[in-house]
């Protein structure tokens, strides 16, 4: 992450224009960024660092532990603790699992609902496209709650309806999925359909004029077009999905099926707030954003193999 | 729905009246007076600090409500402790009392309240001196008892349970009667529940060993306990509804529930839960093993200062008037039913309750003796992670993939295990 600080002029400005020297035109951009740098340095790069310094210590208690803790230096000790922990490689497999279904049942019906509302026969395009993305407006902890209502037997008509429990140790995986599916569906739609929107008009006119259908004109002009756009779609559900945490935190409320670290971001808070153990937090934390980068960097790479 | 609609709205004013209440205790502060920073999740703590406030000039209480312990109320003071910000009074309950003692973040408060030793359930006495120093106030106490539907176990002519043997066959008569119903639940999500069970049992999870912890998750009265429960979830004769969720509110209500293994504090959920079931509930201690009077305790709170005060005098202060005054349970029981650890504000507790709503004995009465009854517990320095940890365990209890006995096994296991890594010294099983 670099903060964008202009280096003065890099083509020829019109002989008219006074050019600015180089040095007003420096402080004027610090100025700019200035805002930027300080919110990016105090709220993202110290809290990055002051876990890294965490990640390298434990506390210590001795005897009955009455007399408090003492921060000892482990250095990769908690890593070691962390990766070598089955709660913590359970959490990645259910997360793993969580994106195997997620991200192509998502992101498929996020790309057609797009595609239906750019087509021509859609009526109500704006009433269409509210309905599909208001769920995300529903702050996650109330769609969740009202979920796990709808799941639990006894109250929910959805637990006598569907084949399986929803909130058994099977159900479970599914019943989330389904959740954040709810929650995100409409927010890639509007991603997508603001690309399918930019897709030049002649390119898709001349392709009905050779005689393309509905269905051949979003197959293979559209949807090869926004291509970039569904990368970019991907990382970020990639990385929401590793760092999923509020739905399954509701659901523990209503099943004993979730366990408290069934997720790697609910096995950080386990370690942090209710084992108080930070030092391991942190480093379960800073493994959790390497493999988010490793990951995005993964599909970035894919994006520019398929798009070069 | 009425029911839900209604709590909904109760729910929206108690926190609108909190908001209200706070807001004017803050700006009225007597110039000059000492200001306490106090954190709480306590029901009614407002009343209480506006009732304080409004008689004192020289001390001047801030309360902030935070979220209830698990939900997040521990973390918070557990961080503030880390980042030198904490309150002057924290809110511990007494099984979280030993883990919060780890953080360092509590002042040892022996001499200051030496005094008041000999007015409290000696339950809640021991409850705030783990290691025979007091570190908390203790406010109330959470003894547990069984709530039943007397006028269903009246017409189909089923005895009450005194013993846990009578409550197996207790629960076949309820499902025979109606095959819909159950005798009552048995949350596996609650940690706190199943240790206040195992407590009646007698064999104390921790305990201090000299310098050591000693460590008992598998004794043999828990054990025995899991077996009991093993079997009755195995035969289908209880139900897995977890307290005070709307399923289990919508149970308790229309008689698919005839009981509740509750606390204390379970008289007020009744209460405010379903007000219009009075005259159907009745109150015993709860069923013993062999006849021997004996129950465990779900909760309770008490109150520390935080080791960072700069006005501990004045914490300690409103603390002994928190716990004391007589002044607190009038006030409490206006809108609950307090059942106090100071043992002559549990009379005027009891002198203020409105009564009507239990069938039998008066419910203060029971309460009573089941806090005579109970025997001698400590928590341990990881029991609040223990609780999160049994929920875990006992997840897959309910689908038979796992017994009840055998993951109290291995929460044994994972307590030592969690112990030891953070350097304590840990003995496992039975005191010799």
């Amino acid at each position: 992450m670099s903060v964008p600080v202009p280096r003065g002029p890099a083509v020829a400005t019109p002989p008219a224009a006074r050019v600015p020297r180089r040095r007003e035109r420096g402080v004027a951009g610090l100025l700019l960024a200035g805002p930027f740098a300080l919110l990016l340095a105090g709220t993202v790069l110290a809290p990055v660092l002051y876990a890294l310094y965490l990640s390298l210590f434990t506390e210590r208690l001795a005897g009955l532990g009455f007399d408090g803790p003492r921060q000892v230096f482990t250095a990769m000790g908690n890593y070691a603790a962390v990766l070598g922990d089955r709660a913590f490689h359970d959490s990645l497999g259910n997360v793993a699992l969580f994106a195997l279904v997620h991200i192509p049942v998502m992101l498929g019906a996020a790309l057609l609902l797009a595609l239906l509302l750019d087509s021509a026969v859609v009526r109500l395009r704006q009433l269409w496209s509210l309905a599909v993305f208001l769920p995300h407006v529903v702050p996650v902890v109330i769609g969740g709650l009202v979920w796990a209502y709808l799941y639990s037997p006894g109250i929910g008509p959805l637990a006598a309806v569907l084949p399986f429990d929803p909130l058994s140790d099977v159900g479970v995986l599914p019943s989330v999925v389904n959740m954040a599916t709810w929650q995100w569906t409409g927010y890639n739609m509007v991603i997508f359909y603001t690309a399918l929107q930019a897709v030049p008009r002649e390119v898709v006119e001349a392709a009905r004029a050779d005689g393309a259908g509905p269905v051949r004109v979003a197959l293979s002009v559209k949807v090869p077009m926004v291509r970039p756009t569904a990368f970019v779609a991907l990382v970020f559900t990639v990385i929401g999905s590793l760092q999923l945490f509020t739905e399954p935190l509701v659901l523990r409320g209503f099943t004993g099926s979730v366990t408290s670290t069934w997720t790697p971001s609910l096995y950080v808070y386990e370690a942090a707030f209710i084992a108080g153990d930070h030092g391991r937090a942190a480093a379960a934390s800073v493994l959790l954003a390497v493999v988010c980068a490793a990951l995005s960097a993964l599909v970035m790479r894919l994006s520019a193999r398929r798009s070069g | 729905m009425a029911l839900r609609s209604r709590r909904a709205v109760l729910r929206a004013s108690l926190a609108l009246g909190s908001l209200t209440l706070a807001g004017c205790s803050s700006s009225a502060a007597p110039p000059g007076a000492t200001r306490v920073r106090v954190w709480s999740w306590l029901t009614g703590m407002d009343r209480y600090v506006a009732a304080f406030n409004a008689s004192r000039r020289d001390v001047f209480v801030e309360l902030s409500v935070i979220a209830a312990g698990l939900s997040g109320g521990y973390a918070q003071q557990s961080n503030a402790i880390r980042g030198h910000n904490a309150p002057d009074v924290l809110h511990v309950e007494y099984q979280g009392l030993p883990q919060i003692l780890l953080t360092g973040g509590l002042r040892e408060l022996t001499d200051d309240v030496a005094d008041l030793a000999d007015g409290y359930s000696p339950a809640a006495w021991r409850g705030v001196r783990p290691d025979g120093r007091t570190w908390a106030v203790p406010m109330d106490l959470a003894p547990m008892v069984f709530y039943h539907r007397e006028d269903l176990f009246d017409a189909h002519g089923i005895a009450v349970p005194r013993t846990w043997a009578e409550f197996g066959s207790a629960a076949r008569a309820v499902r025979e009667v109606d095959p819909a119903a159950r005798i009552t639940t048995f949350p596996l999500n609650d940690g706190s529940f199943f240790a206040g069970m195992c407590w009646q049992a007698g064999d104390p999870w921790w305990s201090v060993d000299g310098d050591a912890w000693r460590v008992d998750i598998a004794g043999a009265g828990t054990l025995r306990t899991a077996a009991h429960w093993q079997d009755m979830i195995a035969g289908d004769l209880v139900a897995g509804l977890v307290h005070g969720s709307q399923d289990w509110i919508a149970a308790m209500h229309e008689g698919r529930l005839w009981g509740l293994l509750g606390a204390s504090w379970s008289v007020g959920t009744l209460n405010r839960s379903i007000p219009q079931d009075a005259g159907r509930w009745a109150v015993t201690t709860m069923p013993t093993w062999d006849g021997a009077p004996a129950n465990g305790i779900q909760g309770g709170t008490a109150f520390g200062v935080s080791a960072e005060s700069r006005v501990p005098e004045a914490a300690v202060e409103f603390l002994r008037w928190l716990s004391t005054d007589p002044e607190v349970p009038r006030i409490g029981s206006a809108f609950t039913t307090p059942f106090p650890a100071h043992l002559p504000s549990r009379q005027v507790a009891r002198d203020a309750y409105r009564g009507g709503y239990f069938l039998g004995d008066p419910v203060y009465d029971v309460l009573d003796e089941a806090a005579r009854r109970v025997p001698d517990w400590t928590w341990g320095p990881n029991a609040l992670r223990v609780f999160s940890t049994a929920a875990d365990r006992f997840g897959p209890v309910r689908t038979g993939r796992a017994t009840l006995p055998d993951a109290v096994r291995r929460l044994q296991d994972d307590a030592v295990a969690d112990l030891r890594a953070r350097g304590l010294s840990v003995r496992e099983g039975r005191r010799a």
